[in-house]
Protein backbone atom coordinates (compact mmCIF):
# COMPACT_ATOMS: atom_id res chain seq x y z
CA UNK A 1 0.00 0.00 0.00
CA UNK A 2 1.38 3.41 -0.92
CA UNK A 3 1.41 6.17 1.62
CA UNK A 4 -0.16 8.84 -0.54
CA UNK A 5 -1.58 11.08 2.14
CA UNK A 6 0.07 10.94 5.50
CA UNK A 7 -0.81 12.67 8.76
CA UNK A 8 1.59 12.06 11.64
CA UNK A 9 0.50 13.21 15.06
CA UNK A 10 -1.15 16.30 13.60
CA UNK A 11 -2.43 18.81 16.12
CA UNK A 12 -3.85 22.31 15.81
CA UNK A 13 -4.19 24.94 18.50
CA UNK A 14 -5.82 28.27 17.71
CA UNK A 15 -4.49 31.07 19.87
CA UNK A 16 -7.26 33.16 21.38
CA UNK A 17 -7.56 36.01 23.86
CA UNK A 18 -8.75 33.95 26.80
CA UNK A 19 -7.60 30.39 26.38
CA UNK A 20 -6.01 28.71 23.35
CA UNK A 21 -8.49 26.43 21.60
CA UNK A 22 -7.30 22.94 20.77
CA UNK A 23 -9.01 22.06 17.51
CA UNK A 24 -7.22 18.82 16.68
CA UNK A 25 -5.05 16.38 18.61
CA UNK A 26 -2.94 13.45 17.51
CA UNK A 27 -4.34 12.86 14.05
CA UNK A 28 -2.66 9.80 12.49
CA UNK A 29 -3.90 8.67 9.15
CA UNK A 30 -2.52 7.20 5.93
CA UNK A 31 -4.55 7.49 2.74
CA UNK A 32 -4.02 5.53 -0.45
CA UNK A 33 -3.78 7.02 -3.90
CA UNK A 34 -7.14 7.09 -5.65
CA UNK A 35 -9.09 6.59 -2.43
CA UNK A 36 -12.32 8.47 -1.76
CA UNK A 37 -12.13 9.42 1.92
CA UNK A 38 -14.90 11.18 3.82
CA UNK A 39 -14.15 13.16 6.97
CA UNK A 40 -17.36 12.85 8.96
CA UNK A 41 -18.35 14.55 12.18
CA UNK A 42 -20.42 17.23 13.83
CA UNK A 43 -19.58 20.87 13.36
CA UNK A 44 -16.67 21.98 15.50
CA UNK A 45 -14.87 18.64 15.45
CA UNK A 46 -11.95 19.96 13.44
CA UNK A 47 -12.59 18.09 10.19
CA UNK A 48 -12.60 21.26 8.10
CA UNK A 49 -9.52 22.52 9.92
CA UNK A 50 -7.66 19.34 8.94
CA UNK A 51 -8.73 19.86 5.32
CA UNK A 52 -7.49 23.47 5.40
CA UNK A 53 -4.17 22.27 6.77
CA UNK A 54 -3.92 19.75 3.93
CA UNK A 55 -4.59 22.61 1.51
CA UNK A 56 -1.78 24.56 3.15
CA UNK A 57 -4.20 27.32 4.17
CA UNK A 58 -3.74 26.69 7.90
CA UNK A 59 -0.46 26.02 9.64
CA UNK A 60 0.11 22.79 11.50
CA UNK A 61 0.77 23.32 15.23
CA UNK A 62 2.34 19.90 15.77
CA UNK A 63 3.10 16.84 13.64
CA UNK A 64 3.35 16.69 9.85
CA UNK A 65 1.12 16.29 6.83
CA UNK A 66 2.46 15.00 3.53
CA UNK A 67 0.67 14.66 0.21
CA UNK A 68 2.22 12.67 -2.66
CA UNK A 69 5.50 12.52 -0.77
CA UNK A 70 5.81 16.27 -0.15
CA UNK A 71 5.40 17.75 3.30
CA UNK A 72 2.71 20.45 3.27
CA UNK A 73 4.19 23.80 4.26
CA UNK A 74 1.80 26.01 2.36
CA UNK A 75 -0.51 25.78 -0.65
CA UNK A 76 0.79 23.09 -2.97
CA UNK A 77 0.19 22.27 -6.61
CA UNK A 78 -0.57 18.67 -5.62
CA UNK A 79 -3.90 19.71 -4.10
CA UNK A 80 -6.92 21.74 -5.14
CA UNK A 81 -9.82 22.75 -2.98
CA UNK A 82 -13.58 23.18 -3.37
CA UNK A 83 -15.40 25.27 -0.77
CA UNK A 84 -18.96 25.01 0.49
CA UNK A 85 -19.72 28.58 -0.55
CA UNK A 86 -18.03 27.77 -3.89
CA UNK A 87 -15.69 30.79 -3.78
CA UNK A 88 -16.46 31.95 -7.30
CA UNK A 89 -15.33 35.43 -8.27
CA UNK A 90 -18.56 37.31 -8.98
CA UNK A 91 -16.86 39.71 -11.42
CA UNK A 92 -15.51 36.92 -13.60
CA UNK A 93 -17.51 34.94 -16.09
CA UNK A 94 -17.77 31.19 -15.57
CA UNK A 95 -15.01 30.74 -18.15
CA UNK A 96 -12.65 33.14 -16.33
CA UNK A 97 -13.44 31.53 -13.00
CA UNK A 98 -12.57 28.10 -14.31
CA UNK A 99 -9.36 29.48 -15.81
CA UNK A 100 -8.22 31.18 -12.62
CA UNK A 101 -6.19 28.38 -11.02
CA UNK A 102 -4.36 27.87 -14.30
CA UNK A 103 -3.77 31.60 -14.66
CA UNK A 104 -2.28 31.65 -11.16
CA UNK A 105 0.20 29.05 -12.37
CA UNK A 106 1.14 30.96 -15.48
CA UNK A 107 -0.54 28.65 -18.00
CA UNK A 108 -0.76 30.37 -21.40
CA UNK A 109 -4.13 31.86 -22.33
CA UNK A 110 -4.73 29.53 -25.26
CA UNK A 111 -4.10 26.41 -23.24
CA UNK A 112 -6.25 27.80 -20.41
CA UNK A 113 -9.18 28.20 -22.76
CA UNK A 114 -8.84 24.71 -24.16
CA UNK A 115 -8.51 23.04 -20.74
CA UNK A 116 -11.36 25.12 -19.31
CA UNK A 117 -13.77 24.07 -22.03
CA UNK A 118 -12.79 20.45 -21.51
CA UNK A 119 -13.72 20.64 -17.82
CA UNK A 120 -16.79 22.76 -18.45
CA UNK A 121 -17.96 19.94 -20.68
CA UNK A 122 -17.15 17.32 -18.07
CA UNK A 123 -19.22 19.19 -15.48
CA UNK A 124 -22.11 19.81 -17.86
CA UNK A 125 -21.50 23.54 -18.16
CA UNK A 126 -20.87 23.82 -21.90
CA UNK A 127 -22.61 26.96 -23.13
CA UNK A 128 -22.48 28.70 -19.76
CA UNK A 129 -18.94 30.08 -20.11
CA UNK A 130 -20.09 33.66 -20.66
CA UNK A 131 -22.48 33.77 -17.70
CA UNK A 132 -21.70 35.42 -14.41
CA UNK A 133 -21.93 33.28 -11.24
CA UNK A 134 -25.03 35.06 -9.92
CA UNK A 135 -26.90 34.00 -13.04
CA UNK A 136 -26.44 30.34 -12.13
CA UNK A 137 -28.26 28.06 -9.68
CA UNK A 138 -26.47 26.82 -6.56
CA UNK A 139 -25.77 23.43 -8.10
CA UNK A 140 -24.32 24.96 -11.27
CA UNK A 141 -22.11 27.27 -9.21
CA UNK A 142 -20.67 24.32 -7.37
CA UNK A 143 -20.05 22.58 -10.69
CA UNK A 144 -17.98 25.60 -11.67
CA UNK A 145 -16.07 25.32 -8.39
CA UNK A 146 -15.35 21.65 -9.10
CA UNK A 147 -14.35 22.34 -12.72
CA UNK A 148 -11.95 25.03 -11.53
CA UNK A 149 -10.35 22.68 -9.02
CA UNK A 150 -9.89 19.95 -11.63
CA UNK A 151 -8.19 22.09 -14.28
CA UNK A 152 -4.77 21.83 -12.67
CA UNK A 153 -5.13 18.04 -12.42
CA UNK A 154 -4.52 17.88 -8.68
CA UNK A 155 -3.33 14.63 -7.14
CA UNK A 156 -5.68 15.19 -4.24
CA UNK A 157 -9.03 16.97 -4.48
CA UNK A 158 -10.02 18.53 -1.15
CA UNK A 159 -13.72 19.26 -0.72
CA UNK A 160 -15.12 21.17 2.25
CA UNK A 161 -18.83 20.29 2.53
CA UNK A 162 -19.24 21.17 -1.14
CA UNK A 163 -22.88 20.10 -1.35
CA UNK A 164 -23.90 21.28 2.11
CA UNK A 165 -25.86 24.28 0.86
CA UNK A 166 -27.78 22.46 -1.89
CA UNK A 167 -31.29 21.04 -1.88
CA UNK A 168 -31.57 17.26 -1.60
CA UNK A 169 -32.30 16.62 -5.27
CA UNK A 170 -29.44 18.73 -6.61
CA UNK A 171 -27.21 17.25 -3.99
CA UNK A 172 -27.93 13.69 -5.11
CA UNK A 173 -27.26 14.64 -8.72
CA UNK A 174 -23.94 16.28 -7.92
CA UNK A 175 -22.89 13.31 -5.78
CA UNK A 176 -23.41 11.00 -8.77
CA UNK A 177 -21.55 13.37 -11.06
CA UNK A 178 -18.68 13.67 -8.62
CA UNK A 179 -18.33 9.89 -8.49
CA UNK A 180 -18.26 9.77 -12.31
CA UNK A 181 -15.54 12.40 -12.38
CA UNK A 182 -13.59 10.63 -9.64
CA UNK A 183 -13.69 7.37 -11.57
CA UNK A 184 -12.58 9.10 -14.77
CA UNK A 185 -9.85 11.25 -13.23
CA UNK A 186 -8.61 8.65 -10.73
CA UNK A 187 -7.82 11.46 -8.33
CA UNK A 188 -7.73 11.04 -4.58
CA UNK A 189 -10.65 12.79 -2.88
CA UNK A 190 -10.89 14.04 0.70
CA UNK A 191 -14.45 15.08 1.34
CA UNK A 192 -15.66 16.79 4.49
CA UNK A 193 -19.30 16.25 5.38
CA UNK A 194 -21.59 16.08 8.38
CA UNK A 195 -24.07 13.85 6.58
CA UNK A 196 -23.81 10.12 7.32
CA UNK A 197 -25.80 9.24 4.19
CA UNK A 198 -23.56 11.35 2.01
CA UNK A 199 -20.44 9.73 3.45
CA UNK A 200 -21.88 6.24 2.87
CA UNK A 201 -22.94 7.02 -0.70
CA UNK A 202 -19.54 8.38 -1.66
CA UNK A 203 -16.66 7.04 0.38
CA UNK A 204 -14.31 4.08 0.23
CA UNK A 205 -13.39 4.97 3.72
CA UNK A 206 -14.87 7.15 6.43
CA UNK A 207 -12.90 8.89 9.16
CA UNK A 208 -15.26 9.68 12.00
CA UNK A 209 -14.23 12.70 14.06
CA UNK A 210 -15.13 13.39 17.65
CA UNK A 211 -15.00 16.89 19.11
CA UNK A 212 -13.10 18.86 21.78
CA UNK A 213 -10.35 18.33 20.84
CA UNK A 214 -10.94 16.89 17.38
CA UNK A 215 -9.70 13.31 17.05
CA UNK A 216 -10.31 10.42 14.74
CA UNK A 217 -12.77 8.25 16.65
CA UNK A 218 -13.10 5.55 14.01
CA UNK A 219 -11.72 4.60 10.60
CA UNK A 220 -14.33 2.65 8.68
CA UNK A 221 -13.96 0.92 5.36
CA UNK A 222 -17.06 0.99 3.16
CA UNK A 223 -17.15 -2.02 0.88
CA UNK A 224 -20.59 -1.49 -0.59
CA UNK A 225 -20.71 -2.02 -4.38
CA UNK A 226 -21.19 1.04 -6.55
CA UNK A 227 -23.46 2.62 -7.67
CA UNK A 228 -24.94 2.79 -4.20
CA UNK A 229 -28.30 3.84 -2.86
CA UNK A 230 -29.53 3.97 0.69
CA UNK A 231 -31.09 0.55 -0.02
CA UNK A 232 -27.71 -1.06 -0.81
CA UNK A 233 -26.75 -4.13 1.26
CA UNK A 234 -25.34 -3.08 4.59
CA UNK A 235 -26.11 0.60 4.13
CA UNK A 236 -28.54 0.91 7.01
CA UNK A 237 -26.44 -1.22 9.34
CA UNK A 238 -23.41 0.95 8.63
CA UNK A 239 -25.50 4.09 9.02
CA UNK A 240 -26.62 2.90 12.43
CA UNK A 241 -23.07 2.15 13.45
CA UNK A 242 -21.92 5.59 12.28
CA UNK A 243 -24.77 7.30 14.07
CA UNK A 244 -23.57 5.71 17.28
CA UNK A 245 -19.98 6.79 16.64
CA UNK A 246 -20.77 10.34 15.68
CA UNK A 247 -22.98 10.77 18.69
CA UNK A 248 -26.54 12.01 18.75
CA UNK A 249 -26.65 15.43 17.23
CA UNK A 250 -29.37 17.20 15.44
CA UNK A 251 -27.03 18.24 12.67
CA UNK A 252 -26.42 14.64 11.69
CA UNK A 253 -29.05 13.19 9.41
CA UNK B 1 -39.20 54.13 -17.34
CA UNK B 2 -38.28 57.08 -19.59
CA UNK B 3 -41.59 58.70 -18.77
CA UNK B 4 -41.17 58.19 -15.04
CA UNK B 5 -37.70 59.68 -15.25
CA UNK B 6 -39.37 62.98 -16.25
CA UNK B 7 -40.77 63.10 -12.68
CA UNK B 8 -37.35 64.40 -11.69
CA UNK B 9 -38.18 67.64 -13.52
CA UNK B 10 -41.31 68.30 -11.44
CA UNK B 11 -39.70 70.08 -8.44
CA UNK B 12 -37.64 72.16 -10.87
CA UNK B 13 -40.76 73.23 -12.78
CA UNK B 14 -42.50 74.18 -9.53
CA UNK B 15 -39.49 76.24 -8.52
CA UNK B 16 -39.55 78.05 -11.85
CA UNK B 17 -43.23 78.89 -11.44
CA UNK B 18 -42.68 80.15 -7.88
CA UNK B 19 -39.82 82.28 -9.11
CA UNK B 20 -41.89 83.80 -11.91
CA UNK B 21 -44.69 84.59 -9.49
CA UNK B 22 -42.20 86.20 -7.08
CA UNK B 23 -40.96 88.45 -9.87
CA UNK B 24 -44.53 89.39 -10.88
CA UNK B 25 -45.37 90.21 -7.26
CA UNK B 26 -42.18 92.31 -7.04
CA UNK B 27 -41.01 90.59 -3.85
CA UNK B 28 -37.58 91.93 -4.73
CA UNK B 29 -36.72 94.67 -7.25
CA UNK B 30 -36.01 93.24 -10.65
CA UNK B 31 -32.38 94.31 -10.55
CA UNK B 32 -31.89 91.77 -7.72
CA UNK B 33 -34.32 89.08 -8.78
CA UNK B 34 -34.31 88.96 -12.60
CA UNK B 35 -37.02 87.39 -14.74
CA UNK B 36 -36.38 83.77 -15.75
CA UNK B 37 -36.39 84.92 -19.37
CA UNK B 38 -33.60 87.38 -18.72
CA UNK B 39 -31.47 84.65 -17.17
CA UNK B 40 -32.15 82.47 -20.18
CA UNK B 41 -30.95 85.29 -22.44
CA UNK B 42 -27.54 85.10 -20.76
CA UNK B 43 -27.04 81.77 -22.51
CA UNK B 44 -27.77 83.46 -25.84
CA UNK B 45 -25.85 86.69 -25.38
CA UNK B 46 -23.02 85.70 -23.04
CA UNK B 47 -22.66 82.02 -23.91
CA UNK B 48 -18.98 82.48 -24.62
CA UNK B 49 -18.30 83.81 -21.10
CA UNK B 50 -20.31 81.01 -19.51
CA UNK B 51 -18.69 78.35 -21.68
CA UNK B 52 -15.12 79.55 -21.08
CA UNK B 53 -15.56 79.76 -17.34
CA UNK B 54 -17.38 76.42 -17.11
CA UNK B 55 -14.57 74.89 -19.15
CA UNK B 56 -11.95 76.31 -16.77
CA UNK B 57 -13.78 74.94 -13.72
CA UNK B 58 -14.30 71.51 -15.29
CA UNK B 59 -10.63 71.25 -16.29
CA UNK B 60 -9.56 71.94 -12.71
CA UNK B 61 -11.89 69.32 -11.27
CA UNK B 62 -10.89 66.73 -13.85
CA UNK B 63 -7.19 67.36 -13.19
CA UNK B 64 -7.55 67.40 -9.40
CA UNK B 65 -9.78 64.32 -9.14
CA UNK B 66 -7.66 62.39 -11.63
CA UNK B 67 -4.67 63.02 -9.37
CA UNK B 68 -6.59 61.94 -6.28
CA UNK B 69 -7.78 58.81 -8.07
CA UNK B 70 -4.27 57.85 -9.19
CA UNK B 71 -2.94 58.20 -5.68
CA UNK B 72 -5.88 57.14 -3.49
CA UNK B 73 -6.82 53.92 -5.28
CA UNK B 74 -3.42 52.14 -5.24
CA UNK B 75 -2.74 53.44 -1.74
CA UNK B 76 -6.18 52.36 -0.52
CA UNK B 77 -5.77 48.87 -2.01
CA UNK B 78 -2.48 48.47 -0.13
CA UNK B 79 -3.80 49.87 3.15
CA UNK B 80 -6.88 47.66 2.92
CA UNK B 81 -4.81 44.56 2.25
CA UNK B 82 -1.90 45.03 4.66
CA UNK B 83 -2.70 45.34 8.35
CA UNK B 84 0.57 47.12 9.24
CA UNK B 85 -0.02 49.87 6.67
CA UNK B 86 -3.51 50.26 8.06
CA UNK B 87 -2.25 50.66 11.63
CA UNK B 88 0.32 53.14 10.40
CA UNK B 89 -2.07 55.35 8.42
CA UNK B 90 -5.42 55.09 10.21
CA UNK B 91 -5.04 58.04 12.59
CA UNK B 92 -3.47 60.30 9.97
CA UNK B 93 -6.33 59.64 7.57
CA UNK B 94 -8.90 60.37 10.26
CA UNK B 95 -7.15 63.64 11.15
CA UNK B 96 -6.60 64.96 7.64
CA UNK B 97 -9.99 64.03 6.28
CA UNK B 98 -11.64 66.12 8.99
CA UNK B 99 -10.08 69.32 7.63
CA UNK B 100 -12.42 70.97 5.12
CA UNK B 101 -10.45 71.86 1.97
CA UNK B 102 -11.88 75.38 2.17
CA UNK B 103 -10.01 75.91 5.43
CA UNK B 104 -6.81 75.36 3.48
CA UNK B 105 -7.47 78.13 0.94
CA UNK B 106 -5.33 80.70 2.81
CA UNK B 107 -2.42 78.28 2.98
CA UNK B 108 -2.85 77.26 -0.65
CA UNK B 109 -2.68 80.90 -1.73
CA UNK B 110 0.44 81.48 0.39
CA UNK B 111 2.19 78.48 -1.13
CA UNK B 112 0.94 78.55 -4.70
CA UNK B 113 -0.23 82.13 -5.28
CA UNK B 114 -3.34 82.97 -7.28
CA UNK B 115 -4.21 80.72 -10.22
CA UNK B 116 -4.85 77.13 -11.26
CA UNK B 117 -2.37 75.55 -8.89
CA UNK B 118 -3.96 76.30 -5.50
CA UNK B 119 -7.40 75.32 -6.85
CA UNK B 120 -6.16 72.00 -8.23
CA UNK B 121 -4.31 71.20 -5.01
CA UNK B 122 -7.47 71.86 -3.00
CA UNK B 123 -9.63 69.73 -5.32
CA UNK B 124 -7.02 66.99 -5.13
CA UNK B 125 -7.29 67.04 -1.33
CA UNK B 126 -11.08 67.22 -1.43
CA UNK B 127 -11.21 64.09 -3.57
CA UNK B 128 -8.38 62.21 -1.93
CA UNK B 129 -10.08 61.28 1.36
CA UNK B 130 -13.41 59.95 0.13
CA UNK B 131 -11.60 57.92 -2.53
CA UNK B 132 -9.03 56.59 -0.09
CA UNK B 133 -11.52 55.69 2.61
CA UNK B 134 -13.94 54.01 0.23
CA UNK B 135 -11.17 52.05 -1.46
CA UNK B 136 -9.98 50.74 1.91
CA UNK B 137 -13.56 49.93 2.85
CA UNK B 138 -14.04 48.07 -0.42
CA UNK B 139 -10.97 45.90 0.14
CA UNK B 140 -12.11 45.06 3.68
CA UNK B 141 -15.40 43.77 2.34
CA UNK B 142 -13.85 41.01 0.23
CA UNK B 143 -15.29 37.61 0.95
CA UNK B 144 -12.65 35.59 2.79
CA UNK B 145 -13.23 32.46 0.76
CA UNK B 146 -12.13 34.32 -2.38
CA UNK B 147 -8.74 35.12 -0.88
CA UNK B 148 -8.46 31.49 0.25
CA UNK B 149 -9.19 30.30 -3.28
CA UNK B 150 -6.43 32.52 -4.59
CA UNK B 151 -3.94 31.46 -1.94
CA UNK B 152 -4.72 27.79 -2.46
CA UNK B 153 -4.08 28.29 -6.19
CA UNK B 154 -0.76 29.89 -5.27
CA UNK B 155 -1.65 33.13 -7.05
CA UNK B 156 1.04 35.80 -6.90
CA UNK B 157 0.39 38.90 -4.83
CA UNK B 158 0.24 40.92 -8.06
CA UNK B 159 -2.45 38.68 -9.51
CA UNK B 160 -4.42 38.77 -6.24
CA UNK B 161 -4.32 42.58 -6.31
CA UNK B 162 -5.28 42.88 -9.97
CA UNK B 163 -7.81 40.09 -10.38
CA UNK B 164 -9.36 39.94 -6.93
CA UNK B 165 -8.72 42.90 -4.63
CA UNK B 166 -9.24 45.61 -7.26
CA UNK B 167 -12.43 44.24 -8.83
CA UNK B 168 -13.88 43.42 -5.41
CA UNK B 169 -13.26 46.99 -4.30
CA UNK B 170 -14.50 48.65 -7.51
CA UNK B 171 -18.13 49.23 -6.48
CA UNK B 172 -16.91 50.94 -3.35
CA UNK B 173 -14.24 52.85 -5.27
CA UNK B 174 -16.98 54.25 -7.49
CA UNK B 175 -18.96 55.32 -4.43
CA UNK B 176 -15.80 57.16 -3.39
CA UNK B 177 -15.47 58.67 -6.84
CA UNK B 178 -19.02 60.02 -6.74
CA UNK B 179 -18.33 61.65 -3.38
CA UNK B 180 -14.97 62.92 -4.62
CA UNK B 181 -16.42 64.50 -7.76
CA UNK B 182 -19.19 66.13 -5.71
CA UNK B 183 -16.75 67.42 -3.15
CA UNK B 184 -14.28 68.53 -5.85
CA UNK B 185 -17.00 70.49 -7.61
CA UNK B 186 -17.95 72.30 -4.39
CA UNK B 187 -14.29 73.05 -3.78
CA UNK B 188 -13.58 74.42 -7.26
CA UNK B 189 -16.39 76.95 -7.07
CA UNK B 190 -15.40 78.03 -3.59
CA UNK B 191 -11.73 78.40 -4.39
CA UNK B 192 -12.58 80.35 -7.54
CA UNK B 193 -14.39 82.87 -5.38
CA UNK B 194 -11.08 83.57 -3.68
CA UNK B 195 -7.96 82.11 -5.21
CA UNK B 196 -8.44 82.13 -8.99
CA UNK B 197 -9.29 84.67 -11.66
CA UNK B 198 -11.37 82.44 -13.91
CA UNK B 199 -14.03 79.74 -13.66
CA UNK B 200 -17.71 79.76 -12.67
CA UNK B 201 -16.99 80.84 -9.09
CA UNK B 202 -15.01 83.80 -10.33
CA UNK B 203 -17.69 84.59 -12.91
CA UNK B 204 -20.48 84.90 -10.36
CA UNK B 205 -18.29 86.90 -7.99
CA UNK B 206 -17.46 89.27 -10.84
CA UNK B 207 -21.14 89.47 -11.81
CA UNK B 208 -21.94 90.57 -8.28
CA UNK B 209 -19.35 93.38 -8.49
CA UNK B 210 -20.82 94.57 -11.80
CA UNK B 211 -24.38 94.17 -10.46
CA UNK B 212 -25.48 91.63 -13.06
CA UNK B 213 -27.71 89.38 -11.02
CA UNK B 214 -28.95 87.50 -14.13
CA UNK B 215 -25.37 86.35 -14.72
CA UNK B 216 -25.13 85.19 -11.10
CA UNK B 217 -28.32 83.17 -11.52
CA UNK B 218 -27.14 81.73 -14.81
CA UNK B 219 -23.83 80.78 -13.20
CA UNK B 220 -25.56 79.05 -10.30
CA UNK B 221 -27.71 77.02 -12.69
CA UNK B 222 -24.70 75.95 -14.69
CA UNK B 223 -22.89 74.91 -11.50
CA UNK B 224 -25.88 72.79 -10.50
CA UNK B 225 -26.36 71.33 -13.95
CA UNK B 226 -22.72 70.32 -14.30
CA UNK B 227 -22.86 68.75 -10.83
CA UNK B 228 -25.82 66.66 -11.93
CA UNK B 229 -24.19 65.72 -15.23
CA UNK B 230 -20.93 64.70 -13.53
CA UNK B 231 -22.78 62.50 -11.07
CA UNK B 232 -24.79 60.85 -13.84
CA UNK B 233 -21.60 60.23 -15.77
CA UNK B 234 -19.89 58.50 -12.84
CA UNK B 235 -23.00 56.39 -12.25
CA UNK B 236 -23.09 55.29 -15.87
CA UNK B 237 -19.43 54.35 -15.87
CA UNK B 238 -19.94 52.44 -12.65
CA UNK B 239 -22.95 50.59 -14.00
CA UNK B 240 -20.84 49.53 -16.98
CA UNK B 241 -17.65 48.61 -15.12
CA UNK B 242 -19.54 46.80 -12.35
CA UNK B 243 -22.09 45.16 -14.66
CA UNK B 244 -21.33 41.79 -13.03
CA UNK B 245 -23.14 43.19 -9.99
CA UNK B 246 -26.50 43.49 -11.76
CA UNK B 247 -29.02 41.46 -9.89
CA UNK B 248 -26.73 41.08 -6.88
CA UNK B 249 -27.59 44.32 -5.14
CA UNK B 250 -30.95 45.52 -3.91
CA UNK B 251 -32.64 48.33 -5.80
CA UNK B 252 -35.30 50.71 -4.40
CA UNK B 253 -38.90 49.73 -5.17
Amino acid sequence: MNRFIECNGVGKIFPSKNEPVEALRGIDFVGEEGEFVCLLGRSGCGKSTLLMMMAGLETVTSGQIAVAGHEIKGPSSDTAIVFQDHGLFPWMTVQKNVEFNMKARGVAAKERRATASQFLEMTGLTGFGDRYPHELSGGMRQRVGIARALTTRPKALLMDEPFGALDAQTRGKLQDELLDIWEKQKTTVLFVTHSIDEALLLADRILVFSPRPGRIAADIKVDLPRPRTSQSGDFSALARELRGLVGADREID
Amino acid sequence: MQFKRALGLLPLALLLIAWDIAVELKVYPEILLPRPMKVLMVFVEDWQTVLDNAGASIMRVVTGITLSFLIAVPLGLMIGRYKLLDLMTDWSIQIFRSIPPIALIPLAILFFGIGDKPAIVLIFLAGLWPLLINTIFGVRGIERTLIKVARAARASEGLIMRDIVLPAALPSIFTGLRLAVGSGWLTVVTSELIAVKSGLGYMILNAQLSFRSELIFAGIFVIGAIGLAADQLVRRVRAYVCRWQEGLTASPE
